[in-house]
């Protein structure tokens, strides 16, 4: 617990820094590049507390006041530590707040429609993810092949690094400029996205990250994108609703305007008139961060990917004990090898032996 | 190397410093000589770095389509330097490459490889950070400029600090990961990493020094001088040009090929 109380000193000392800058954005003079437009170059994160869709007893009140926005980041920070995804994040240095986030005066991060909730999916939308997701259980709870999400790492792209949503960790950016061109790489899976800035058209191919044009509009770069790869899906992280598909009319309009140092105030809005009623807006804010970000290299000896099929074979042929969830243990920092560890006699009361044969 | 080949290749030198020396490349905003662009090798340097007839492909239904195309090699000062032991591993390498190179598995291809593979490779140039982006992978590597860090763990990619000698980019490199031994390799495992398909390897002793300089609008001159006491007698230098992609829609595509290789990896645990 000792590492928690330093974050919580840690984290006071950023508060005193935002109170001020919260109200100060106004006035703010981004430094420039060489070329002259504002500088935006540097490590950012995204992570948050802030909830991506407004709970809905905070329906009508979509800003806090300074101190309700202090008091709900630090019941946020504390009630998340003893959380455990895959690893305690804490441990790792991971968590939002060892990485930079910071209090947001925002209760969503969805911003529009008015009451911070994403619009409802048309009738046609809702038939084809309910068939989409339908087909995804037929094949069983264990992973068939390297192209399930079955607790398999897939390494082809990471969707959260755009549209940006909420993650547990790693939802860091470096971003490089040159005049040409602003190049954003997301902490996962090192996933790129090259936005050209010299007024070419856009490209004819699909893109997983979808096809980035920017232009600048005073201090704002505006993004527009197109042309994602409809293989890809968009959300389905904690904190967002389910994953849905991304069809070949899915745009994306971003804003990135520097607003302090930092601080990046990132605006999206989604139009795809195959999936929502309407168009909605999300604003993700990105705060400075400590570099470097190392290579992410997801393919190279993927042990998830490998572990995962050949422990699914195992299990079909009854060779291993069935998948189990992470239990409440009696030491909530226990990673989970280690409460696998503590099971494993358990496991195997159940019917199946405990390790392969 | 015949005596043929080195001449061609100091006389190919001595003509490219001629004609650099009357070149002033043009600046950055910043000042420095401007590498941002599209560039790619135009060579076989990725299939031999050293010269090579032509050859069969390593599988009998690609024909001719996957053949080895003929190249004079790139090696400046060549043959490449092997330790007895290490030549005699090369050539156990060369016989396996279709196993043992992790090109073929999609790995992320290292230092220099990454520049010389035939995928356009993209500058992106600040004063503080270069990235140079591949097509293959989406490799990527960010050169530090001006910076004494040190590599914090090794990599595949490695660790780049820069600096400007004149109007030449220095790159140094270190940091490398030299092994690709992994859990999907029970079957034999491979040691090494490969600079290209002809079992040329490197270990994690790896350390680059690359000089990059503009020789006119549309070209660059690519060196690199390539270390490892583990495999050479002494250090040895590839050598060779860059041409600029001038295409007006060129853009890196995705050549994301995990996509391509999960079968083949993954095969014999996936569901019939």
């Amino acid at each position: 617990m000792a590492s928690i109380r330093r974050n919580n000193a840690f984290s006071c000392l950023l508060l005193a820094v935002c109170a001020v800058s919260l109200g100060a954005q106004s006035r703010y003079k981004a430094p420039r590049t060489p070329d002259g437009h504002p500088d935006l170059q540097g490590y950012w994160t995204n992570l948050t507390y802030t909830p991506f869709e407004r709970p809905k007893e905070l329906a009508s009140k979509p800003f806090y006041t300074e101190k309700e926005a202090i008091d709900a980041f630090n019941k946020a920070v504390e009630g998340s530590e003893n959380q455990v995804v895959h690893y305690v994040n804490t441990d790792f240095g991971a968590t939002p707040v060892q990485t930079g986030a910071q209090p947001n005066l925002r209760t969503s991060l969805v911003i529009d429609p008015p009451d911070g909730r994403i619009p409802p999916m048309t009738p046609e939308a809702q038939k084809r993810e309910a068939a989409r997701i339908a087909a995804q259980r037929a094949g069983g709870p264990l992973a068939r092949t390297w192209r399930d999400d079955r607790g398999t790492v897939w390494c082809v792209f990471h969707d959260r690094a755009v549209p940006a949503v909420t993650a547990p960790y790693g939802s860091n950016y470096q971003i490089v400029q040159s005049k040409d061109y602003i190049v954003m790489i997301y902490e996962w899976n090192s996933e790129r996205r090259v936005i050209s800035l010299n007024g070419q058209p856009h490209g004819a191919v699909p893109l997983y990250a979808g096809d980035s044009r920017g232009h600048w509009e005073g201090d704002t770069l505006v993004v527009d994108t197109v042309h994602f790869n409809p293989k890809r899906t968009f959300m389905g992280s904690p904190g967002t609703p389910p994953a849905v598909s991304v069809t070949p009319t899915f745009h994306l309009t971003e804003r990135f305007t520097r607003t302090a140092d930092d601080t990046i105030t990132h605006t999206y809005t989604v139009e795809d008139p195959a999936t929502w009623t309407r168009p909605w807006t999300v604003e993700m804010p990105l705060h400075r961060m400590k570099g470097p970000m190392l290579e992410y290299a997801c393919n190279e000896n993927n042990v998830d990917a490998f572990t995962t099929l050949r422990n699914a074979r195992l299990q079909e042929a009854g060779k291993l004990a069935p998948p189990d969830r992470v239990r409440n243990v009696e030491d909530p920092k226990a990673t989970v090898i280690q409460r696998e560890e503590n099971e494993a006699g358990g496991a195997g009361k159940a019917g199946g032996a405990g390790k392969a044969k | 190397m015949t005596r043929a080949t080195l001449c061609a290749v100091v006389m190919a030198t001595a003509v490219a410093a001629a004609q650099s020396q009357a070149y002033r490349a043009p600046r950055t905003a910043g000042g420095q000589a401007d590498l941002n662009g599209f560039w790619q090798a135009l060579n076989t340097a990725n299939w031999d770095l050293e010269a090579h007839e032509a050859a069969a492909g390593p599988i009998l239904q690609l024909g001719a389509a996957y053949a080895v195309p003929p190249g004079a090699g790139v090696v400046v000062d060549g043959p490449i330097p092997y330790k007895p032991d290490a030549l005699a591993m090369k050539k156990k390498y060369a016989a396996n490459a279709l196993r043992e190179d992790a090109e073929v598995k999609c790995y992320l291809p290292g230092v220099p490889r990454m520049m010389y593979m035939p995928y356009p490779v993209q500058i992106v140039q600040s004063a503080n950070t270069i990235l140079m982006m591949s097509e293959f992978a989406s490799a990527l590597r960010t050169i530090y400029m001006n910076s004494t860090t040190r590599p914090p763990a090794d990599t595949w990619m490695g660790w780049s600090t820069g600096k400007w000698d004149g109007d030449t980019l220095v790159i140094d490199s270190a940091g490398f990961i030299g092994s690709t031994v992994g859990a999907l390799d029970e079957e034999g495992a491979v040691h090494v990493r490969f600079f290209d398909r002809a079992g040329n390897y490197h270990t994690d002793g790896l350390h680059v020094v690359e000089r990059i300089r503009r020789t006119d609008a549309d070209h660059l001159s690519y060196q690199a001088t390539i270390e490892d006491p583990n495999v050479y007698t002494r250090p040895w230098t590839i050598s060779m040009p860059l041409y600029r992609r001038v295409e007006p829609n060129m853009q890196l595509g995705d050549f994301k090929c995990e996509e391509f290789v999960g079968d083949l990896v993954y095969g014999k645990y996936q569901k019939k």
